[in-house]
Order: C-alpha cells, then structure tokens, then sequence
C-alpha cells in the first residue's frame, strides 16, 4: 500500500505540488465509499463506547466544601416537621374546596418561625405552540387575555433573610403541593421542608436568603413554578399592568379574608423577593414504593436538553450516599435494562478490556458487563430525555432563567410507620439542608463544573469532549460523500457531453457552458428548498390545527396528514415545473440532488448539534443511513443484480424507520408492546413538544425534510405524491 | 627652602578639606556587618479570600497570638489579612476565629491589630511593607519601620506553587519579586536578619531566587508537594489550620519567653510523616548555627542583655561599638582611595579590599599616608580630628604668611 503510494507520490511531481492537506481530502473524497463506512461503524461504536469511557464525578467547586459540616437538624426540628404533616393531613383541613385551608396552615407555619409570607396568585397558562417562540425565553411578550376568575392557583412563599447576608443571593427550595387531592407523600414533603425550613431559621451561617415556595400544583407542577418565577424575574413597575387577578372581585374577597385571618406582621400582600437565585431544589416525595431501601431519584434535564452544573448533582449525590446513606437513582431506560444484546455486548467489551490489561497492566478501562447494561440504559435516557426537550420536573422553570435547579425524589422504602416517618423525615431533611448549606458556602454562580455531559450513572458522567466524538465520526461522511456525488456527476456530465459534440464545436461555447454547468446544482437546490418549504408548511400546520375546538388527537392526526397532502399538491402545481420537469430531464442528475440534500443534512446536524447535542446525535442515527444509501428505487429495480435488490430493500426499510410517525410508533412499540400504538399518541407527543417550546420539533420537523427529499429522489420514478404514498 | 616649603604647604591645604569630607561620610554612613540585634519585628501574610480558606486566616492569627505572646509588641507586628473570616456571613461564630475544633482559644479576641485588610493585601502593598517605599499618607502603624539591627520574621501562607504564591486569587508574588524585595531590603540596611516561613503547597520553590545573606528561609513542603490542612472543624465547616503551622504552633505552645530553645530544634521537629510533606529549610545563606541561635531571636522579643555597673554604660557602650564601626568606615573608604593610588601606579595588581589584606600593605609601603592613618587610628573621634584639622591650619597659615612676606 505504501509502496504504490510512493509510486503514486513520484508519478505526480513533475506536476505543482498539491498541499498535503488538499491532496488528503481528494484521498478522502476518491474514497468516500469505505470512508463513509467506516466512519459510521466507529461512530455507532463509539456511541456504544460511552458508558465505558465515562468518568467519575469529582466536585470541581472549591468553595462547596459538601459534608464537611456536621448536620444541624435534630430531632425537635424533625418533630416540627412531624405537627405540620398532621394538621395538613388532618380532615378538618380538606373541609374547604379550594384547598385555602392548608395554604392558611403552612403559612401560618412560617409566620411562627419568623419568616416572611406571602401568597402568590396566579392563573395557569394554557400551553400554546407559538410558531416562532422556539429559542426565546419564556417571558418575552406573552400576553395573557382571557383568565377566568374561577381558575387560579395559590403558592405560599416564606423567606428567611439571612441574618448577617447582604440579601443579595437566594436558594430556592420548592415543594409541589397540590392541596386538594395531597397524598401523604405531598405532606411529608412538606413537613420535611419545614423541618429543614424551622433549623434554618436559627442557624447564624446563612450568606444567601432562603426561599421556600408551596408550589399549587393543582394545575400542574411546572404552570406553579414557572407563574411564580415569571412573577419573580419580571417585576412589574407601572400599575397598569398589573395582573389581571385582582380585577376578579371573588378573588380579592377571599385573599382580604386570609389575611386578616392570620397573625403577624411579616405577612404582605404584596409580591415578596429575595436576591438573584444562587440554586433550586425541588423535593418530592413518592407515596407508593416498591423499593427495598430508602432511595432518591435525581431530575435534571431542562427544556431543549439544558443540563444543571454537573457540581450540583454532585453535591447532592456525595451527601445522600456518604452521608444520610440513602442510594441514588438517575433516570434509565428501563426496558434496556433486560435486554440480552446489550448485555453479551457488555461482556464483549469486559472481555476485551481483559485482554488489554493482560497485553498491558496500565489499560484500566473495563467495567463489568451489569454495569455497562446499566450505565447504556441511563445514557439512553439521559440522550432521550435531553433530546426530547421537555423538562422532567418542575425544575425545567429555573433553568429557564439560567438558574440550576434539579428535582429530588425520595421514594422511602415502607410508609405510614410512626419510626419510618421520622426518620425518612430526619435523612431527607438533613440532605437539604446539606446541600443547602453546602451552596450557601458557593462565591459564585455554579460555574467550575460541567454543563454538557450525560450522565451513565449518579457518579459517573460522559462530558461534552467525548461524546462530541461519536457525533463528529458518524456526520463526517457526509461532506465527503456530498464532494464525491458532485464531482462525478459534474464529470460524467462533462464526459457525454465531449462525447456527443464534435471537438470543434465546444470551442467557443466552451468556457460559458462550464459556467452553466457549474452552476446546475442550483436546479438541485431548488428542488430540495422546495421540499423544504413543504415541510415548514407542514409544521406549522398544527398551530392552525391546535385552534379547531373539541378536536381529538387522533381527528387532528388525520387533519394533519390530509392537509399535508392538500399543501404538497398545491406546492406541486403552483410550482409545477421544477418538479414535473426533474423527473424527465433530471433523471440522471439524482446524484446531485443527493449531493445537495446530503449537505443540506449536514449543516442541519451540525446545526443542531450546538443546540441540542442529544437531538442530533439521535437524528443523525436515523438520517446519516438512510441519506447515505438513498438511490432513486428505479435504477435498482433496472439493475436487477442482488446488490442493488439488496440496497433498495435497505433504501425502502430506512426511509419508512426515519420518517418520524414511523419512527415514533417503532420506539413506543418496542418499548410498550405494538398493542398500545394509536396514531393519536403522535399527535400528543408532537403537542407536548411544541408546548414546551422544544427545539426538537423543529428538528423533526427537519428530519421530516430530509426525510421527503431523500424520499423524493428514491422514488423519482413513480410520481411525486408516491413521496406520501411511500412514506404512509 | 621656599620652594621646597610651598608645595608641602599647598599639600596640607588640599589635604584638609579631603579630610574634612571624608570624616562626613563617615557620619552619615551606617555600620554594615557589626550591627547588634536590637529590635524584632514580624510580617506575617495570609494571602488568600474566601471561605473556605479560613484556615489561612487562622494560621496567620495563630502566628500572630504566638509572637505576641512571645514578646514582639503589637506595633512591631505587620498583620496582613486578604480576607474578614470572623464577620463572614457563613461563619458560624461570629466575630471570632479558631484554630481548633475544640474551640479552646478564640484567636479574634479583643487585642488584633489588623494593618492591612481585604483588598489591601496586594503584592504591591506586600513589597512596599518589605522595601519601605511607601506613600507619604500612609501611616507609622502600617510601616516595617526595621532597622540594621532588626530580627524580622516574615510569615507568609495561602496558595502557592512551583515558585509563586498566590494573593487574592488575582494576583502572584514569585521568587524573584520576593528575592529581589529581600535584597533591596538588604541594600538599606532593613534588617540583619531574616526569617521567612511559608506554609504553602511547594513553598521551598519560593526560596529558590534569594541571594541576601542573612535570610533563613523555610518551607512547608519541597518542590512537587502538597501542603495539607491538619483538620476539619465540622461545626464551622471549614478546615480551620494547616499542618505546618499547626505542628509549628504545638512546637511554641511548650515555649515561653525565657525559654532558650534553638532554630534547629524547631526544624526537627517536623516529622515528614505527620506533615504529609517535607519542612525544608534554607540555610546557605545564613552564617550562624542553628543550633545557637534561640527561637526567640526570631518569634519573640528577646534581646541579648548586657549587664553593667552604672546606669547608664550600656549606652556609652553602645555608642564606643558605634564609632569604633565608624572608624573601620573611615579606613576602609581611606583603602579604596589608597587602592584608587595604587591602581594608577601599577595598574596590574589586584587588590583585595579586605582591610586585613590592606593593612599588610600598608606595612610594606612607605608613603606620607601612612602617618596620616595612623594619626587617624589613635584620634578620639571625628570631633578631635576636625579640631586637630583646624590646630594644624595655625601654624601653616602662619607659616604661609610668613613666607609671602
């Protein structure tokens, strides 16, 4: 190999030398059929690598110093906590049907301790797709019109100032209370929060107030959190914009009746702050369990796949396993976790890593294979999860403001037993106020650790440089293949044309038909952006769809897909002639279709990896393939050799996976069972999606273009609605 | 004869006024090598802010309490402190430092003088305090007001590394800025000697550039190690002392200011094991043993006393020790001169200016000088010499008078 190289090398220099770094890439280019191989493969790999390349968490913030302050709270604090949990739990407090009772308890609570209470109103927002709201914050210029005066949610908000603290940070600890259908796991969140809410009260060590905040969950976790921070970040000067709830009189009545009702001075109707949020907690508590022992399950993801400061986590998992004992649980993939490939895969890499560390003791990188399975599923759904975009926690609300925040579940292990109450009460409250007081030693923002990483486990994590690596090998084909498709079309083109002429004609046509041609990948670029636009009109369609009233899911899907169908027609006619015109004249110029829709692709993922990293790693599985493969069905079907059967059953089979419904039914499929897919559940996971403002649904909705383009060109010859045929 | 005479005479005038200048400079000049230990004086530096670095401010504050106790009054003490653990927020105990978990001894009492605080204790502010070269506003309390017969021991902890340390986590003093403070501390006569102790990680890389004489030097750890914190106060949450100074501390805790135990003892004292890291100790540069010379001539204020009969001899005593210094000047500012004759006769040679070596010469040499120095040696003081001067200008006015008429 080498040898015919040199040869190559010293055939070439009577010519200009080529620069190394061009003479590479045509290397690259002339091969780009094993290169596109086997960067895939070591892309897929590498994925699959993660969990063994993962490395353990070390808390790179100084000043956090966690646990290194024995635990304050004792047992009268745990027995405060214990009376709020009773009176909350106490029929007589359920006798109203707003549930103002038990919001009159809790704060009646933190008055008794000294804290500063208010009630915040807020009526919950209805989810809306705003079409072009995707990557603003959620505060910009939403104006909310119609509230109706019988719909509103209550928080109680405490604060506690710290004593000697400039009042100029603030730690969040939110509970979500829903107060007219609480479980006991609701109050014991509460009582384990005012355990922790009664110590901080007294200690002398707070630099940063605290603010403990009752989220009404009743309208949902997230609409309390997230009306309340809104509340909170966008003060509201002028009185003419004041809130439309205090124009609801039923209202007011109710809210002067409360606060006469209660004692105190410290109580204010008026909207209470602290300083800029340093970090957020939220705690839950699970009410049924089928856990063994004790353990707390850690949210993090945000919308779009924002992750909280890897130190964060850590703090809270080094505090719940080395201090209150208790085990940590991160989100997996659950049906990943039995699934027998994975595990022999695991065992493959144990086995090699064996081999590595006998040829060589220092190669240390082998995990057993139970580990590997387990640490696949948490990456698989640390990946599904930020690559979704929907928060899975209240917690979502604070990122949004660029605060870190994550969601605490404890799921204790027996329930309702007086011992098992304090103690569960006791271990929890002594982690928050761990961690609590662990930020409030924190100078500045969490800053020092990561922000990209995914998680494989509690302790262990993938950072942004390695993972980026998968990415970059399964994407770079892509530039390469689209060079090569270009250069030989543009050279087979060149050659029957030289073909077809006569020597002497060229001549003076010569250098301006070298311009046309050049030029004739715009035709390309043309079609492609038309599909494109098609596929914008599709995704913005549901926002229109969104407003029929009484419509169900699976009605919408249907409305969805005709007036997809309807909007591909008309495109089609409006705009005939590029289309009806490609499949005569372009026929054999599918290569540089592909080679435009393959660069299309690329600069999307790329795009999009810097977004949302998970986003495109997942799509990029799906399309890298499928664009990779694409020929239009008609050449193979002419050919007729095994090979091209073979790769028209590929084209046909990664055409229908890659299209998003299809893909969606496929994953739920596997993971539910086929009985319980109902095409309406696509309808409901693209609403969640556009509700929550998630990047990914622009990106499906780009997956949906690529998807139609590489359709499209496979199935030149039939016509251009086999595109939808095909495709449903 | 008259023009044998006039020459001389015109000599002896020329002569004088040399004379005159020379005994000036001796006056203003000060003793170079001879200087007794006089005074004591301490600058002691915690360099780092923040929290979770209490226990540098606690090591310093230690360091302090114990010079204190050990005699250095408080107005001979440079305190610099980067950061106000006591009145921090997270502090648990406000107003009040400790250095050990049992919370025995509350080293912000009533009697800290803090000279410089929070931002203040900068490199620049730190050279300046070494060098003297301050504004004019600033005041005496804030000045190393040392002189050629200071002992100074300049404490210094916070983070450091290969050759740096660190101060206010913005700013570095390397080996050189300090080296070069240290001589020009040297150059003006700021101290005669100087112990410096740094508790830092690395912290005998910070010694590597110095060349004064005079200056001891030791170090937490050698190049590569880390210095670690002692232990964990849990109720305030922070590591409160570190480990060098900790067993630093315990060594003076057994002191007190009579006691007479020596450098050396206090350097084997550290055990490598229960350091986590390797004392190092400077002395090439030091002339002494370590072995005689007590701890208190550096951490406490013990001076050599000396017993006399009447009331007031130790300070005639003092002042004959000063101008005998004085006269070695004079010789030896008269040598170079004499060396600079020399040079001009027989510019090969090289002379050492060692004064012994000059003396041998002097013998050798038979030169109208010598009856001068001589005369120099047996006058009384500066005083006499200038009388003699004016005596001696009678006769030859006279004389020169004479010979014009």
């Amino acid at each position: 190999m080498a040898e015919t190289k040199e040869k190559s090398l010293s055939d070439e220099k009577p010519k200009p030398r080529v620069r190394p770094i061009v003479r590479l890439g045509i290397f690259l280019i002339s091969h780009s059929f094993l290169v596109s191989v086997v960067c895939c493969t070591a892309g897929v790999l590498a994925l699959f690598l993660l969990p063994v390349l993962a490395k353990n968490t070390y808390i790179s913030e100084n000043a956090l110093m966690p646990g290194s302050a024995s635990p304050m709270l004792s047992n009268q604090h745990v027995s405060d906590g214990n009376r709020l949990v009773k009176d909350l739990t106490n029929p007589n407090s359920k006798s109203s049907e707003t549930g103002i009772e038990s919001h009159k308890i809790i704060a009646q609570y933190m008055l008794d301790l000294g804290a500063e209470v208010s009630f915040h109103k807020f009526h919950p927002q209805m989810n809306q797709f705003h079409p072009l709201h995707f990557f603003s914050s959620p505060v910009s210029g939403k104006i909310q019109e119609n509230y109706s005066c019988s719909s509103y949610g209550i928080n109680t908000v405490g604060i506690i100032r710290a004593p000697r603290g400039d009042g100029k940070e603030a730690i969040v600890l939110v509970t979500p209370y829903n107060a007219l259908k609480s479980g006991f796991g609701e109050a014991l969140s509460l009582g384990i929060a005012y355990s922790v809410f009664s110590l901080l009260t007294q200690v002398t060590w707070l630099a940063k107030d605290i603010i403990w905040l009752v989220a009404d969950s009743q309208y949902g976790e997230y609409a309390a959190v997230a009306a309340w921070l809104r509340e909170y970040q966008t003060p509201k000067f002028s009185s003419l914009s004041t809130p439309n709830a205090e124009m609801c009189p039923d209202v007011n009545n109710l809210f002067e009746l409360k606060g006469h009702s209660i004692s105190g001075s410290k109580f204010s109707n008026s909207f209470r702050r602290a300083g800029t949020m340093a970090a957020a907690l939220v705690l839950k508590v699970r009410d049924q369990n089928e856990q063994f022992e004790d353990t707390i399950s850690i949210y993090a993801e945000a919308s779009n796949g924002q992750m909280p400061n890897l130190d964060l986590i850590n703090v809270v998992n080094y505090l719940a396993v080395h201090r209150q004992g208790l085990r940590v649980n991160v989100e997996k993939l659950w049906p990943l976790l039995n699934s027998s490939w994975l595990k022999s895969l695991g065992e493959i890499f144990e086995s090699l890593a064996k081999v590595a560390k006998s040829l060589y003791p220092k190669w240390k990188f082998g995990i057993p294979a139970t580990e590997y399975v387990e640490g696949t599923a948490t990456l698989a759904s640390s990946l599904y999860y930020q690559a979704l975009g929907v928060p899975t926690g209240p917690h979502g609300a604070f990122r949004d403001y660029q605060v870190d925040a994550i969601t605490l579940e404890i799921s204790p292990k027996f329930s309702l037993d007086k011992v098992w109450r304090n103690d569960i009460l006791l271990r929890g409250g002594r982690l928050i106020e761990g961690v609590i007081r662990s930020v409030n030693n924190l100078l500045e923002k969490f800053h020092q650790s990561f922000f990209l990483y995914l998680l494989t486990s509690p302790s262990k994590f993938v950072s942004v440089g390695v993972y980026m690596i998968a990415f970059a090998l399964l994407i770079a084909p892509l530039p390469m293949v689209a060079a090569s498709l270009y250069v030989d079309a543009n050279s087979s083109s060149n050659c029957s044309k030289g073909d077809s002429s006569t020597p002497s004609a060229i001549t003076d046509t010569d250098e301006h038909g070298i311009a046309i041609r050049s030029w004739r990948w715009l035709n390309s670029a043309k079609l492609v952006f038309i599909v494109h636009l098609w596929g914008a009109i599709v995704s913005l369609l549901p926002y229109f769809i969104s407003q029929i009233p009484d419509c169900s899911p699976t009605t919408s899907f249907m409305i969805w897909v005709l007036l997809s169908i309807l909007s591909l027609l008309t495109l089609n006619s409006v705009l005939a002639s590029p289309l009806a015109c490609a499949k005569a004249t372009q026929e054999k110029e599918w290569a540089l279709v592909k080679s435009v829709t393959i660069s299309s692709v690329f600069i999307g993922l790329g795009l999009m990896s810097v977004i949302n990293f998970a986003t495109a790693e997942i799509g990029a599985l799906l399309m890298v393939p499928m664009c990779l493969l694409a020929r239009p069905l008609k050449l193979d079907v002419r050919a007729g050799t095994l090979r091209s059967f073979c790769r028209l059953i590929c084209n046909l089979v990664l055409g229908h996976i890659a299209f998003p419904p299809a893909a969606f039914f496929l994953l739920k499929g596997m993971l539910d069972g086929f009985g319980n897919a109902n095409v309406g559940d696509f309808w409901m996971w693209v609403e969640s999606l556009w509700a929550w403002n998630s990047a990914t649904y622009l990106f499906i909705d780009l997956t949906w273009r690529a998807h139609a383009v590489v359709a499209h060109q496979s199935c030149m010859m039939f016509w251009n609605l086999d595109v939808l045929v095909l495709s449903l | 004869m008259e023009t044998f005479i006039n020459p001389k005479s015109l000599f002896h005038l020329l002569l004088l006024p040399c004379l005159l200048l020379y005994s000036s400079i001796a006056y203003n000049s000060s003793p170079v090598e001879a200087a007794m230990h006089t005074n004591n004086w301490a600058v002691l530096v915690c360099t780092s802010r923040f929290w979770f670095n209490y226990r540098h401010m606690a090591n310093t504050l230690s360091l302090y309490r114990t010079v204190k106790r050990l005699g250095i009054p408080d107005e001979r003490i440079i305190l610099m402190l980067a950061d106000d653990m006591a009145c921090n927020t997270r502090n648990k105990y406000p107003a009040q430092v400790f250095n050990n978990e049992n919370h025995r001894l509350n080293l912000y009492g009533d009697n800290v003088e803090v000279d410089y605080r929070g931002y203040e204790v900068t490199v620049e502010n730190f050279l300046r305090v070494l060098t003297g070269r301050h504004e004019t506003a600033v005041p005496r309390s804030k000045r190393l007001l040392s002189d050629e017969g200071s002992h100074i021991l300049l404490y210094m902890t916070g983070h450091g590394g290969d050759e740096f340390l660190k101060f206010q986590d913005s700013e570095e003093l390397q080996s050189h800025d300090l080296a070069d403070a240290v001589k020009q501390m040297k150059e003006k006569h700021r101290f005669k000697e100087l112990l410096i102790m740094v508790d830092t990680c690395q912290a005998a890389t910070l010694f590597n550039q110095l060349q004064s004489p005079g200056v001891l030097a030791i170090g937490s750890s050698m190049k590569g190690e880390n210095s670690y914190s002692h232990h964990l106060d849990s109720d305030v949450g922070v590591s409160v002392v570190d480990r060098f100074t900790y067993y630093t501390l315990a060594f003076f805790e057994r002191l007190n200011i009579y006691d007479n135990a020596s450098l050396s003892s206090l350097f084997s004292s550290y055990n490598p094991s229960l350091l986590m890291s390797t004392a190092y100790y400077r002395k090439d540069l030091y002339k002494r043993r370590l072995e005689e010379v007590p701890v208190t001539n550096f951490f406490g204020s013990v001076m050599e006393t000396i017993h006399t009969d009447a009331a007031y001899k130790a300070l005639s005593r003092r002042n004959s020790g000063r101008f005998e210094d004085e006269m070695s000047l004079d010789q030896s500012v008269h040598h170079i001169k004499r060396r600079m004759l020399i040079k001009v006769n027989d510019g090969d040679e090289i002379h050492d200016i060692n004064p012994e070596l000059l003396q041998g010469e002097e013998g050798a040499s038979k030169c109208p000088w010598s009856t001068f120095r001589k005369k120099f040696q047996k006058a009384e003081n500066v005083d006499s010499l200038l009388n003699y001067g004016l005596v001696a200008m009678i006769p030859l006015l006279v004389i020169s008078t004479w010979l014009v008429q």
